[in-house]
């Protein structure tokens, strides 16, 4: 089943002082059933407001949306229970206690004082839970929003940089809570800008920059969009080393204080027998491993992005 | 039913509804404690000489001297019994507690801003909080959203502004049986007490629900007193005094007629004919009750559709 579905998605928005801000530029995306799902992108490339499109708080100009196979525009409501959602900063009334937000959405549903103490436990707030939300951390509120989430059972969780402004105590904190909730079968849907972080977490990616779709797919194939990077060597004589590579018919270059192998990372032992024949001996051997950045980076770099 | 519940826990977790209920019940204290302080209780012989006057007053009035012969009863009163309760009054100088139901009437103004404050607080905390979004992810059908959270302003406004008008009424009881009068009481004081405590709270929960739709289309609290104020201040205030022709459409005046029950008169232009001038109504109380509800039913399809329309960023 496919849980998100957008075709052709735009969204402009009217400036006061005339002209048109295109925020989501003909999106087309798929997010399957079950694992964590990264919607990555810098700062205003649409993120937030393709999800504001999706939970019906944004109308979109254009482009036809789904969830859980019900369209947004007039079969939400059959669906929105089995949704949960984070849309920016988790938003709660300060002055309320952490539990009293709880029980004022909680009773929207009809849910119970057990559903509302479960969620408080899953995320390790039940003991804070009488204290009023502005005496939470950042962390805290975030923890607290996502226990919000969770008081319907949703099998599709929404959640727009839940990492945002977390020290890394708390990324570590929601990290692992996004593992256990993927585990469970849950989709999770993430939207960030912290590439390192989804990286950790996500099976899938989709890259958007300008409102526009770059590139989605599994993370492996997504990291494999810039080909294989080789194997880094560290030596003391740089010079010497690349020449005995040469010889033994490894493309090898000296980059960065380091030789760079242009071989797969299981040539690894190759390399290491071919200067220890030349009675050469290595300090230092990693495959030179890509990230989601450098491959964000890479993806974006005709779109302008940063500038 | 279920989101009406939520409204309601809302609302009532809200700081601003226990703070209007202390705040009203300390103010009824004091301005009653300040009354009852300067207030003397006449001796009993006063009392009996004024009963004995009023007494005759009134007999003189069931006679119809104060109608006059063969003249019409105003349409306000059902009978001569009616007239006189309300024309002859005792001559006794004390707080009476024959007098409730008229300074009820005189305090209405404070119960309709708190009304106000109320509604416009209720209408838009969610904004303040940018807890809208979150609300409308759990319910998105804004249309239910809308009239419900009404109905609980509605109803929190009712019931608030009703529990102050009665701990008014009881409060003005001890105080005159204390240091008042608490005889000649009119025949019907109870039900008019009642019928005036519940227009009154009928007009402060119609300003209620006015601030609600205008915090609502604003997206936040201080709009809507802003833009509230403003229009009674300096429209219904200022300019409409200018213009009489529009003075039986306005808000406040409307909803002083219902309070009141006395309609707005105004004497015929170029009147050169003997005798008196039979007045003109500008708006009796049936007209002041459609006005009331127009504003409020207006007012509140703007603030609906928009509310439907807009986005929530």
């Amino acid at each position: 089943m496919t849980m998100i579905e957008i075709e052709g998605l735009r969204k402009e928005y009217r400036r006061v002082r005339g002209g048109r801000t295109i925020a989501v530029d003909r999106l087309d995306l798929s997010v399957p059933e079950g694992g964590v799902f990264g919607f990555l992108g810098p700062n205003g490339a649409g993120k937030t407001t393709t999800i504001r499109c999706l939970l019906g708080l944004v109308r979109p100009s254009a482009g036809r949306l789904s969830l859980l196979g019900a369209d947004v525009g007039h079969a939400l409501p059959s669906v929105i229970g089995r949704v949960g959602s984070i849309v920016e900063a988790p938003a709660m009334f300060p002055r309320f206690s952490g539990r009293r937000n709880l029980e004022i959405l909680a009773k929207i549903h009809g849910e119970g004082d057990a559903a509302i103490d479960a969620s408080l436990e899953r995320v390790g707030l039940r003991d804070r839970a009488k204290d009023p939300v502005r005496a939470y951390s950042l962390g805290m509120k975030q923890r607290l929003a996502i226990a919000a989430t969770l008081l319907r059972d949703p099998s599709l969780l929404i959640l727009d940089e839940p990492a945002n402004g977390l020290d890394p105590a708390g990324i570590v904190e929601v990290r692992e809570l996004l593992r256990s909730l993927g585990a469970e079968g849950r989709t999770i849907f993430v939207s960030s800008h912290i590439l390192s972080e989804v990286q950790q977490t996500a099976d899938r990616v989709a890259i958007v920059a300008k409102g526009r779709l770059i590139k989605a797919g599994p993370v492996n194939e997504v990291l494999a969009t810039t080909g294989s990077r080789g194997v880094i060597v560290k030596l003391g004589d740089l010079e010497a080393g690349r020449r005995a590579l040469a010889d033994g018919e490894i493309p090898a270059t000296i980059e960065a204080g380091a030789i760079r192998a242009d071989v797969a990372a299981d040539e690894s032992e190759r390399i290491s027998r071919t200067l220890a024949q030349a009675g050469l001996y290595v300090t230092e051997l990693r495959p030179d491993t890509v990230d989601l950045e450098t491959v964000f980076l890479e993806l974006t770099k005709d779109q302008g992005v940063g500038d | 039913m279920r989101l009406l519940r939520s409204e309601f826990l809302r609302a009532r977790s809200r700081r601003v509804v226990p703070m209007l209920v202390v705040g009203g019940l300390i103010g009824i204290v004091i301005g009653l404690g300040i009354a009852a302080f300067y207030a003397h209780k006449p001796s009993a012989a006063q009392v009996a000489s004024a009963q004995a006057q009023f007494q005759a007053d009134y007999q003189r009035c069931l006679s119809g001297k104060y109608v006059g012969v063969n003249q019409a009863i105003d349409a306000r009163y059902s009978s001569i019994e009616d007239v006189c309760s309300s024309a002859v009054t005792p001559d006794l100088d004390a707080i009476m507690l024959r007098d409730v139901e008229q300074i009820l009437q005189h305090t209405a103004t404070f119960v309709i801003l708190l009304g106000a404050l109320l509604g416009a607080s209720l209408g838009g905390a969610d904004w303040t909080s940018d807890t809208m979004g979150t609300l409308l992810t759990w319910e998105p059908r804004r249309v239910r959203v809308f009239l419900t959270r009404a109905l609980a302003v509605g109803l929190f406004a009712i019931a608030i502004t009703l529990f102050l008008q009665l701990a008014f009424a009881v409060v003005f009881w001890l105080v005159t049986a204390l240091r008042g009068v608490t005889t000649f009481l009119p025949p019907h004081l109870f039900g008019d007490t009642l019928a005036t405590m519940l227009r009154v709270s009928a007009m402060a929960t119609a300003f209620a629900l006015v601030a609600y739709v205008l915090a609502m289309i604003g997206r936040s609290t201080v709009s809507s007193l802003g833009v509230l104020f403003g229009y009674l201040i300096l429209f219904e205030g200022v300019i409409a005094g200018f213009r009489q022709s529009v003075e039986g459409s306005l808000f406040v005046r409307a909803a002083i007629v219902v309070i009141s029950r006395e309609p707005i008169l105004t004497e015929p232009r170029g009147f050169s004919g003997p005798g008196v001038p039979e007045p003109i109504v500008v708006m009796d109380v049936t007209k002041a009750w459609v006005v009331v509800v127009i504003y409020v039913l207006v007012l509140g399809a703007v603030s609906l559709v928009q509310f439907q329309r807009r986005d929530v960023t």
